[in-house]
């Protein structure tokens, strides 16, 4: 069967540094998959090429057994990838309910009018944004900057959603927010790539987990069998992580 | 409701504004016709530099290509046909360059746009020197001054009424996107260059029509008239002055320092050009939002400012 995202002998090098070295793994149909690793070990890179903010220097992404690689980043968002950014990309002149707008409005589907904003609302509802939409999106806390992300990502309605580290920097309450937010969109049928550090947030949301070090892949599997890994606790004791 | 009544407004003023040379001598209507036309350039320029914040020099290429289209067809061709001329002429330039630079970032396509305007100057001198033996042109049109601004008068119309549309359409909300950071909207679906090009094509297609609809009054011209790049930088900060991103921040700020401007260059012809660079640095430092944002800001003290642009080029 093929399966939803199908990444084979993947290959980043900025200038002599090759950040991501023959990476292959997929994600199936509504399964949520953690990709781990040590900072700078090349996860926001493997992203940016899924979502085409990165060219690949070599190596095949599919979606759906359509190649995506080597598209233009609007191309891949309207065959249905979304993503958040490591650090909040709001739109500044926009309001909240304008930054949801866009995806709307240049998305898979294409709302306009009317429609298109009571759709917004209803994004910024589910992520605990509701009534907000007319707010300066400078006014925002990190975290409902955050939120507004994840609602702008997931008004395109895509298929596979790409969370780089989403939850980073949330207080204990909030985290149990979100992580019962990306189980409700995991229930809706939606594909997650989640990159993250929080072990509970991935204990509690992947069944399979990918880890890389260095560019590459250290281990894959089960999210319990590759945590207890001697090669991962390694990797993360020696970057300083627990 | 309220659009109603700003649409029956600005229908009011149009006509206002269509009879009012009637009442005026040469020297007046003179003063309309620079007016109006500065008005159109500063909105137009406003169309695609407004949103994206790609700040363009090319005016006065567009605004060349105009003027010169209509001083070798005008013996030619009937008159619309010359200015349809011209506006193909101008949007076949746009394409080309649009498609060539506006992957540049920043400074870099400032610098783009105004080598642009002096390459064609050149290109224009060099044909005429060496192809047709001429330098300057004669333009005999049938058009008294009331004739050219009844004409700028409508090109006014459209162009804010185009803006107006475009600002509520999803191109506009495409556009400002693209001027907040060209990455985030990209990954909404965005054809960010799709979107940059046709602002751009459509802009310098309306400054290709002011330099077509203006020439008659020149009566010669010639490339160093047509293409002085003075008219570039009055476009720029007449549009920054009043607010680039605004429907009428241009215009507001285009009538005042035209007539400013034409003071200044009747009573200190020489010290013009200091004055107009001073003008510039300080629009640039005192008034980066344009005077209209500045108001709205005494109004909302409160409001904090966007913060600062993140890298707007780099992948995520
Ligand atoms: N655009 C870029 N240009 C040059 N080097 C980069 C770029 N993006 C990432 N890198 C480098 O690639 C490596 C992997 O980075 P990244 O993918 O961000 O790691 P992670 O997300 O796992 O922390 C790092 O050494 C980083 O410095
Ligand atoms: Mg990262």
């Amino acid at each position: 069967m093929s399966s939803h995202l199908q990444i084979t002998h993947l290959r980043k090098r900025f200038g002599g540094l090759v950040a991501v070295k023959d990476v292959s793994f997929d994600v199936a149909d509504g399964e949520v998959v953690g990709l781990l690793g040590p900072n700078g070990s090349g996860k926001t890179t493997v992203l940016n090429m899924i979502s085409g903010a990165l060219l690949p220097t070599a190596g095949e992404i599919t979606l759906r057994g359509v190649r995506i690689s080597r598209l233009r980043p609007d191309r891949i968002a309207r065959h249905g990838v979304a993503r958040t950014f490591q650090l909040v990309r709001p739109l500044p002149s926009l309001t909240v309910a304008e930054n949801v707008l866009v995806s709307l409005a240049f998305g898979r589907f294409k709302h306009w009018g009317p429609d298109a904003r009571d759709l917004a609302e209803e994004k910024l509802a589910f992520v605990g944004l509701g009534g907000r939409g007319g707010e300066n999106v400078a006014n925002l806390t990190y975290i409902d900057q955050k939120r507004m992300e994840l609602a702008r990502a997931l008004a395109s309605e895509p298929a596979l959603l790409l969370l780089d580290e989403w939850l980073a920097g949330l207080t204990p309450s909030e985290l149990q927010i979100g992580i019962d937010l990306v189980r409700r969109l995991q229930s809706a049928g939606m594909s997650v790539l989640l990159v993250e550090h929080i072990m509970d947030a991935v204990r509690a949301l992947c069944a399979r987990c990918v880890v890389m070090n260095a560019g590459e892949i250290i281990a894959h599997g089960p999210t319990e069998t590759v945590l207890k890994d001697p090669g991962v606790v390694a990797a993360y004791l020696g970057d300083g992580h627990a | 409701m309220n659009t109603t009544v700003a649409f029956i407004l600005a229908a009011a003023a149009l006509a206002g504004l269509a009879i009012a040379p009637l009442f005026l001598n040469a020297y007046g209507i003179g003063l309309l016709v620079g007016m109006t036309g500065y008005v159109v350039l500063a909105s137009a320029w406003a169309m695609f530099s407004g949103p994206t914040r790609y700040v363009s020099l090319a005016t006065v290429a567009f605004f060349g290509i105009g003027a010169y289209t209509v001083a070798v067809l005008s013996e030619t061709l009937p008159y619309p046909l010359v200015l349809l001329c011209a506006c193909a002429i101008g949007l076949t330039v746009a394409l080309i360059v649009g498609l060539s630079t506006l992957r540049l970032a920043g400074i870099y396509f400032v610098i783009f746009t105004f080598g642009l305007a002096e390459l064609i100057r050149q290109l224009v001198t060099w044909y005429e020197v060496n192809v047709t033996g001429t330098l300057g042109r004669y333009i005999f049109l049938p058009f008294e001054g009331i004739h050219i601004y009844w004409q700028l008068l409508a090109l006014a119309a459209a162009t804010l009424l185009l803006s107006w549309w475009i600002n509520r359409s999803r191109l506009g909300l495409a556009l400002r996107a693209v001027g907040d950071d060209e990455v985030v909207a990209a990954h909404a679906g965005i054809n960010v260059s799709r979107a940059k090009l046709m602002l751009f094509a459509l802009s310098a297609t309306i400054i290709t029509l002011v330099g077509a609809i203006q020439a008659p009054r020149w009566v010669y011209v010639e490339p160093a008239i047509v293409f002085n790049p003075t008219i570039s930088f009055l476009t720029l900060i007449m549009a920054l002055l009043g607010g680039a991103t605004r429907l009428w921040g241009p215009a507001l700020g285009a009538i005042p320092l035209f007539l400013l401007f034409e003071w200044l260059s009747a009573n200190f012809p020489n010290y013009f050009s200091i004055i107009l660079g001073v003008f510039f640095i300080g629009i640039v430092f005192f008034l980066p939002q344009g005077v209209l944002a500045k108001i709205e800001g005494l109004r909302r003290p409160a409001r904090k400012a966007p913060p600062e642009n993140k890298e707007r080029s780099g992948a995520a």
